[in-house]
């Protein structure tokens, strides 16, 4: 009974943390690109366009597979489950002309990640941020 | 049954078969069209579902703009056999595209191709590409084929068995019950009563009316046939009837031409013309050629119906075989075709007869002379003859035998015809041949004189008959003498048409009786006049008592011993419109000629009551005498009448006096005394007027209930002191006394002679010394005036 009532609180917690958690999309201050839209998200994230405005080949780096921020992310940038975003990029790696973001390890990764990539773009709490890293979309609930 | 040609089964055979073949290809072409159309819709329902199983890739590989995904896609689409192209566009840019192998579509028509959008996974609001499906012509349209294969099947089938039911129904239900009848009317006979039977089972249907309607058409016909042979029968008879009325009939019927030739007759015709009989129709006879006295009727009576289309008719004369006039009545009628028809019968019978009776017309019987129409005719005849010169003059002796009545009324008419006869013939020994003898009334003669132009001529010729006339006559053996009044007028003189003559001839003859009768008179223009003014005056006399143009005047009289007024003559005047006052002496007698004297007799006694009653109410007690003529009596003024108005006015019999002349005596005494001893039994008193002029005979004064004498005024006019008549008037003034009779002196003017006459022993006395006639309006002035003008006598 004690326990029960001890996994609905942390249950009701990290549910909590997750949409409360105020997730930005940044890039590497050094880029140089201060904004970006909604849209162009979308186009890294999801194969179509993987170019920043500046030209440069954009990286986008995916949190692992198991943080509910990944979750949150794909929900609010294109309102899909991750059951989703999956099977959309099962049916294009068949045929292997675009493949799905880079995927960390850890959650603690996608910073460093961000500015070891060039062109490197990742989403991640506010949080997290480190002065290095800019912030070119945030991601309301 | 065999199929006629153009027959109704084959007829409508024909037209169902027609109909079945145009709604079979209609309904085929309808069923093609359905048919492909559905084969697209399924089509198009079957390539969305195959694309809905390929979306979600389609929308990948479209999103990141994938060829090889795209292609691989369109590959697996075209393992469809229905699918026949495939092409995958993303913004405009061919992804993929792929075709099957075999025919180019688009070569059948339009090919079936589908289009769709494809949207972006992430935004479904968003497009991003589209896929372009060709289906397989050849799959499609043998899909269709098979599905109109089979319509056409079932549609064919169908309408085999329509055509053929309808084909059976009509060879059923008309044709053969048509067929039947048809057989059945030719060799139907209606007249014996034959008809159409009505095919079994048909009883209500079209057919069954159509039999009923030719066998009520049959009763008809029969009906109309069997009245068409009775009025054929019926003619004939007519026409039988007709020839024997036509041939027995008594009159000539016949038709004739325009030229007058006789196309037809009957045998009465040939009697009546007295032509030998014919048994054939009479023709080139022309009925101009008969022997007829003249043409000049007959031509005009034939030419007459042709100008004016009526029936002309007319008397035509022919001379028959033996020399006879026979008048034939001919009544001609236009019957049309120029043709006239004509009636003809002999009328010489009626003829004569008719000729007759114009002689008798003018004839009189009893003396055989021209009556008034035949005087008058011939006069006609001589006036114009007068007129057109060929005669110089006519002289009209009208002669009037003078009292002729008392030969009819003492003799008796036989006697009286005889005296006529020997008249007549005494009158015509004085003329000539072509003189004319008439007798216009009872005793009245004209003597129509030809060619006198002179009165002297006509004078020698009156002489003549004036001398004969005067013979004796003898009648019953014993003489007779008779005179005659003749007047004569001249023609053109004394006028110049027969009216004006005859009159004036009579106003001679008027002339010559006023005279006195026995002498002849010649017409004079002023004896028109006085005629004339005598009419105008009757005229204006038988008005004057409804105009009230009648007013009495009334004359005092004086009592010279009592010198007093008593009483009146009353006098009428007539006050005439235009001539004034007129005085008794010129309407009285022309009154009493004609009557009208009564009725004025009536008034004046009627006014004089009347005068009296007034007076009396304004307290005088006169005494009223006057006038009464001898027409009056006895029954223009009957004592029934003097009685009733005496009553009514309430007038005392013995204040009227009734004046009478001594010719009233002597016209009829006894009918006089009647009257007079009537009136005076009433009371009333009796003057004897104009005493002394006439016979004044003693006699009567005794038989007559004379009360009182009045001396005419020319007696006492001439009174002188000793003249003649101052003896007279003394003697029948000493007379009067002496047979206790008044005496009432006339004419006094002048204070000597009432003296005179007063010293005579005369009771009374009226004249202008006294008073005029006065109205009466200035009755009483005069009354007064008198009173004192008698006063200083009274007291000398």
């Amino acid at each position: 009974m004690r326990l029960q009532r001890c996994l609905l609180a942390l249950a009701l917690s990290l549910f909590a943390t997750a949409a409360r958690a105020e997730l930005v999309v940044a890039v590497d201050t050094r880029l140089g690109i201060t904004r970006l839209s909604r849209e162009e998200v979308v186009n890294i994230f999801l194969g179509r366009y993987r170019k920043l405005p500046s030209g440069q080949a954009a990286m986008p780096i995916d949190q692992p597979t198991s943080s509910p921020l990944r979750k949150e992310f794909y929900r609010r940038l294109v309102g899909k489950d991750l059951s989703e975003i999956n099977a959309y990029w099962a049916r294009l790696i068949f045929s292997g002309k675009t493949s799905p973001p880079m995927q960390t390890e850890n959650t603690e990764d996608v910073g460093p990640l961000i500015q070891a990539i060039p062109g490197g773009i990742g989403y991640l709490e506010r949080s997290q941020l480190t002065p290095d890293l800019r912030v070119v979309l945030e991601m309301a609930p | 049954m065999k199929l006629i040609p153009h027959g109704l089964l084959l007829r409508s055979l024909i037209a169902s078969i027609l109909v079945v073949l145009v709604a079979g290809m209609g309904s085929l072409a309808y069923t093609v069209h359905a048919t492909s159309e559905q084969t697209r819709q399924r089509a198009v329902v079957r390539f969305d579902q195959l694309l809905h199983t390929v979306e979600r890739t389609l929308q990948a590989a479209c999103f990141v703009k994938d060829e090889g995904l795209a292609s691989e896609i369109a590959l697996g689409l075209l393992g469809n056999s229905e699918v026949f192209e495939v092409r995958i566009i993303e913004s405009g840019r061919e992804l993929a595209a792929s075709r099957r192998q075999g025919p180019a579509a688009g070569s059948d028509g339009s090919p079936l191709a589908l289009q769709r959008a494809i949207h972006s996974p992430f935004e479904p609001a968003r497009i991003i590409g589209e896929i372009h499906l060709v289906a397989d012509p050849q799959v499609i349209a043998a899909e269709i084929s098979a599905q109109v294969r089979l319509a056409a099947v079932q549609v064919g089938w169908q309408l085999f068995f329509v055509a053929a039911s309808v084909a059976g129904a009509m060879l059923l239900f008309v044709a053969r019950p048509i067929a039947s009848m048809s057989n059945r009317l030719h060799g139907m006979d209606p007249v014996s009563g034959e008809r159409l039977a009505i095919p079994p089972g048909h009883a209500n249907t079209e057919i069954g009316r159509l039999a009923n309607d030719v066998n009520q058409l049959a009763d008809r016909l029969v009906v109309a046939l069997q009245e068409e042979r009775s009025l054929h029968r019926q003619r004939e008879v007519d026409e039988r009837k007709y020839h024997a009325i036509f041939d027995n009939a008594e009159t000539g019927i016949f038709i004739i031409d325009r030229s007058g030739t006789v196309i037809s007759a009957n045998p009465a015709f040939h009697r009546e013309l007295n032509l030998p009989p014919s048994d054939a129709p009479a023709g080139g006879l022309r009925l101009l050629d008969l022997p007829w006295e003249t043409l000049t009727p007959l031509t005009p009576l034939i030419e007459g119906p042709f100008v004016d289309d009526t029936a002309h008719a007319g008397d035509v004369c022919l001379h028959d075989a033996g020399g006879q006039r026979r008048w034939l009545n001919m009544v001609l009628s236009p019957i049309g075709d120029g043709l006239l028809q004509g009636v003809v019968h002999d009328v010489s019978t009626l003829k004569e007869a008719e000729a007759l009776a114009r002689r008798q017309a003018i004839t009189d019987p009893l003396t055989g002379l021209a009556n008034r129409h035949g005087i008058e005719q011939r006069l006609r005849d001589g006036v114009a003859s007068l007129a057109q010169g060929q005669s110089s003059g006519l002289a009209l002796v009208m002669v009037d035998l003078d009292g002729f009545s008392k030969v009819n009324e003492g003799i008796g008419l036989p006697a009286g015809d005889e005296v006529l006869r020997v008249v007549t013939s005494r009158l015509l020994s004085c003329v000539k041949e072509s003189d004319t003898v008439a007798r216009l009334a009872a005793d009245i003669f004209v003597v129509m004189l030809q060619n006198v132009s002179r009165s002297a001529t006509a004078l020698k010729v009156v002489g003549r008959i004036v001398n004969l006339l005067r013979q004796p006559y003898l009648v019953e053996g014993s003489p007779i003498v008779l005179h005659a009044s003749i007047g004569i007028a001249l023609a053109p003189n004394d006028g110049e048409d027969v009216p004006t003559l005859l009159r004036h001839a009579e106003l001679a003859v008027d002339k010559a009786k006023a005279a006195g009768g026995d002498t002849h008179v010649f017409f004079d223009p002023t004896l028109s006049r006085i005629a004339e003014h005598r009419r105008q005056l009757e005229k204006d006399l038988r008005q004057a008592l409804h105009k009230e143009e009648f007013v009495l005047f009334y004359q005092p009289v004086v009592d010279l011993h009592a010198r007093r007024l008593v009483g009146a003559e009353a006098l009428i005047r007539w006050r005439h419109p235009e001539r004034g006052l007129v005085s008794p002496d010129a309407f009285i007698p022309l009154a009493e000629q004609t009557g009208i004297i009564d009725e004025i007799g009536l008034w004046v006694f009627d006014s004089v009551c009347r005068q009296i009653s007034a007076w009396r109410a304004a307290g005088h007690d006169y005494r009223i005498s006057f006038n009464v003529s001898g027409r009056q009596i006895p029954d223009g003024l009957s004592p029934e009448i003097l009685a009733e108005t005496l009553r009514r006015y309430a007038v005392p019999p013995q204040s009227i006096a009734l004046e009478i002349t001594e010719g009233v005596l002597l016209a009829d005494v006894d009918q006089a005394r009647a009257w007079l001893d009537a009136a005076h039994g009433l009371g009333m008193r009796v003057y004897l007027d104009d005493f002394g002029t006439g016979y004044s005979s003693l006699s009567y004064l005794k038989r007559f209930p004379v009360d009182t004498l009045k001396v005419d005024k020319s007696f006492v006019l001439d009174m002188h002191d000793d003249g003649n008549e101052r003896t007279l008037v003394e003697a029948i003034i000493a007379m009067g006394r002496s047979l206790g009779l008044d005496v009432v002196a006339e004419g006094v003017e002048s204070a000597a002679h009432a003296d005179l006459l007063r010293h005579m022993g005369c009771h009374y006395a009226q004249g202008y010394h006294f008073a005029r006639p006065l109205p009466v309006a200035e009755f009483e002035a005069a009354a007064g005036h008198i009173a004192a003008q008698l006063a200083p006598a009274a007291a000398r």
